[in-house]
């Protein structure tokens, strides 16, 4: 078959590269940072495959197709975690966990025995919670870095270069994942601003992300392992890519606080910020413009959805189908 | 229903702009709804960021009346500067006037209120003041230059429902001529239902819709309880009563022992 | 001169307001503006003569309840 180009290595190109080389291409990938970095805001992704958690805000398609990732990521990098999420709240906010229960499939209500058998480090500060078994994590930075790698070594050529994809498809298949930078071709696309906080805490350990539940900001911890934690995140109406605000991180180090005093002491290792590419119904497209598909708008779930956008565009191709999240009303 | 500053709404819902889980669940809200006025507010924009101009086209494509707020002012300076950006920037001398006094409950100054609502009336704007149930503060209010009344029905967000029904009443009662709206603090339908049996002119809300499992639906069962409020209030209920009235005729029934 | 942009700190060659807004890409966009806590109509910007240290807001619409 023809050569196929791929502009962005976010999550969502390294993803898109490997199923179609997969499908058996060869492919050039245009990344205007070097390699991964903090340039893209996969790298400041929580890395949780959770369908079931982000279901209780998210409309079906995500929770469905994200069903996938956890294989997907498995069986690409050998370094998913199946561990479940549990979800907790403060007493005075039981009234969220009976809402989140209600509107999410599939988790088993939990006491205070059990929370302490699950995670012994969140001592008796919780009293009930839900634990949604069928949920994973992954280390992001170290899942984009591996399938990075074994593209590369599969033959995929990566070229450090900002490039312009009407231009690049003038010469062939082109599918643009270039995440926010793409508002000039997808101008429906919005930015939802998240601000996160690495820390490290050897002394405790987490065996699953712990999702705290909160009338204002709902937010989470994932353990990376080695007594580190990311802690995140807002979700601000905003494309400002930079800029992290003192009551954000107040926010976000005060539910840490709340999950487990020791984290007081923790040390910051890093404060990050960017905004996730998002269009108005929060759901992701695939849309095509001749010679051009451009991938976009996954939003809070880059690493949960990219797989499964990642083989409707092979099917797109290879297949001529129509994908699910393809979208019609383009120019 | 009475007109709010001259103009006649066909629906009685106002619908506050703020929390929805996305743009597309905002716009279906107010389409399944059919509510007339939104609330918008300001922020800060810098110039890469166009959120804002985005939002505002979103808003004009709802076709709907809008008023903005000064949610987040706390003395009179704030909310008048802010009532003069907003002016400019949504073109509307429609203005829902919030100063706020305290903290936790969003409880209203209401001195600084009044004067805010004197300036503003003095320079044309048409103030929806956001206020309590206290009903000297609404002659001060009117007296002021407001034509609306804006009581709130329990602390913002709060979703507790009608805390004062007597007070509402009272208000009601104290200003037969005012529009009257209710706002903040509504969580359920029956509870915007039954603000529009106690015969006020319109109920706003955010919270109980944004912040349902779906917004839609949510707002289109507050629309329906809404008419059907203004709907009972127009047929005269019937009074409530301590002894039994039974429904059916007793008479000619037979006597059987 | 040094100046405040909705808080933050900047320098500018402008010398009215209109000329800073349109430097910093708010030319054509639904904003309103107040210098030192007080309103400055679109209408006056032009001829507002911008001093050091001045503190400008520019605010545009957003959600609200």
């Amino acid at each position: 078959m023809e050569n196929v180009s791929i502009i962005g290595s976010g999550v969502a190109g390294l993803c898109v590269a490997r199923a179609l080389l997969d499908r058996g291409v060869k492919l050039r990938l245009f990344e205007r940072g070097e390699g991964i970095g903090s340039h893209a805001c996969s790298w400041w992704a929580g890395g949780m495959l959770a369908p079931y958690c982000e279901s209780e805000s998210a409309e079906e398609p995500v929770f469905r197709l994200g069903k996938e990732s956890a294989e997907w990521w498995d069986k690409h990098t050998g370094e998913v975690h199946r561990n479940g999420t549990l979800v907790v709240s403060l007493e005075r906010d039981h009234a969220d966990l009976r809402r989140f229960k209600r509107r999410t499939e599939n988790s088993i209500d939990v006491g205070p025995d059990e929370i302490a058998r699950l995670e012994p480090d969140l001592g008796d500060r919780f009293t009930k919670g839900l634990y949604f078994e069928n949920e994973a994590h992954l280390s992001p930075r170290a899942a984009l870095a591996s399938l990075r790698e074994k593209l590369i070594l599969d033959g995929v050529d990566f070229i450090h270069e900002e490039v312009d994809p009407r231009v690049i498809a003038v010469d062939g298949l082109t599918v643009d994942c270039r995440g926010f930078a793409a508002k000039d071709a997808l101008p429906d696309l919005r930015g939802v601003k998240g601000e996160m906080v690495i820390l490290s805490s050897p002394d405790i350990e987490l065996s699953r992300p712990v999702r705290l539940l909160h009338p204002r900001i709902p937010l989470y911890v994932v353990p990376r392992g080695d007594g580190v934690f990311m802690l995140g995140a807002t979700m601000l109406e905003s494309s400002t890519r930079s800029r992290i605000s003192a009551r954000s991180l107040l926010e976000l180090l005060s539910a840490a606080y709340a999950l487990n005093p020791a984290f007081g002491e923790a040390e910051i290792l890093e404060i990050g910020v960017d905004s996730r590419p998002t269009f108005p119904d929060n759901l992701p497209r695939i849309q095509r413009d001749g010679n051009l598909i451009h991938v976009n708008g996954l939003y809070r779930h880059g690493f949960l959805l990219a797989p499964a956008m990642a083989r409707m565009v092979a099917e797109l191709i290879f297949d001529n189908s129509t994908p699910e999240m393809m979208h019609e009303h383009f120019n | 229903m009475r007109e709010f500053y001259g103009t006649k709404l066909s629906n009685a819902l106002m619908l506050g702009t703020a929390q929805y889980p996305s743009p597309a669940i905002l716009a279906d809200a107010f389409k399944r709804s059919g509510a007339g006025v939104a609330t918008v507010s300001l922020r800060r924009e810098s110039g890469a960021d166009k959120e804002g101009q985005d939002f505002w086209a979103l808003i004009r494509k709802l076709g709907v009346h809008v008023l903005p707020n000064t949610a987040g002012c706390h003395t009179v300076k704030e909310a008048v500067t802010t009532a003069q950006m907003a002016r400019e920037v949504f073109g509307t001398a429609w203005i829902k006037l919030e100063v706020i006094g305290e903290e936790d409950t969003l409880h209203p100054d209401t001195f600084a209120l009044v004067e805010a609502a004197r300036i503003l009336s003095e320079d044309g704007f048409q103030v929806f003041p956001y206020t309590t149930d206290d009903l000297v503060v609404a002659e001060r209010l009117l007296r002021a230059g407001c034509e609306v009344l804006m009581p709130w029905g329990s602390p913002i967000g709060s979703g507790q429902g009608l805390n004062n029904v007597f007070g509402l009443r009272a208000m009601r009662a104290h200003f037969p001529d005012t529009p009257l709206v209710v706002d903040a603090g509504l969580g359920l339908p029956s509870q915007a239902a039954q603000v529009m049996e106690l015969g006020f002119d319109a109920v706003l809300l955010n919270t109980a819709v944004a912040k349902a499992g779906d917004p839609a639906a949510m707002a289109e069962a507050f629309s329906l309880a809404v008419n059907a409020g203004q709907l009972a209030a127009t047929a005269d209920p019937m009074e409530p009563r301590d002894m039994a009235a039974p429904s059916t005729p007793v008479i000619g029934k037979a006597f059987l022992s | 001169m040094n100046i405040l942009i909705n808080g933050e700190p900047t320098t500018t060659s402008a010398e009215t307001l209109t000329m800073l807004l349109e430097q910093n890409g708010f030319a054509n966009t639904t904003i309103a503006t107040a210098v030192n806590s007080t309103f400055v109509p679109q209408g006056q910007r032009e001829t507002y003569s911008l001093k050091e240290g001045d503190q400008i807001e520019v605010l545009a619409p957003m959600q609200g309840g």
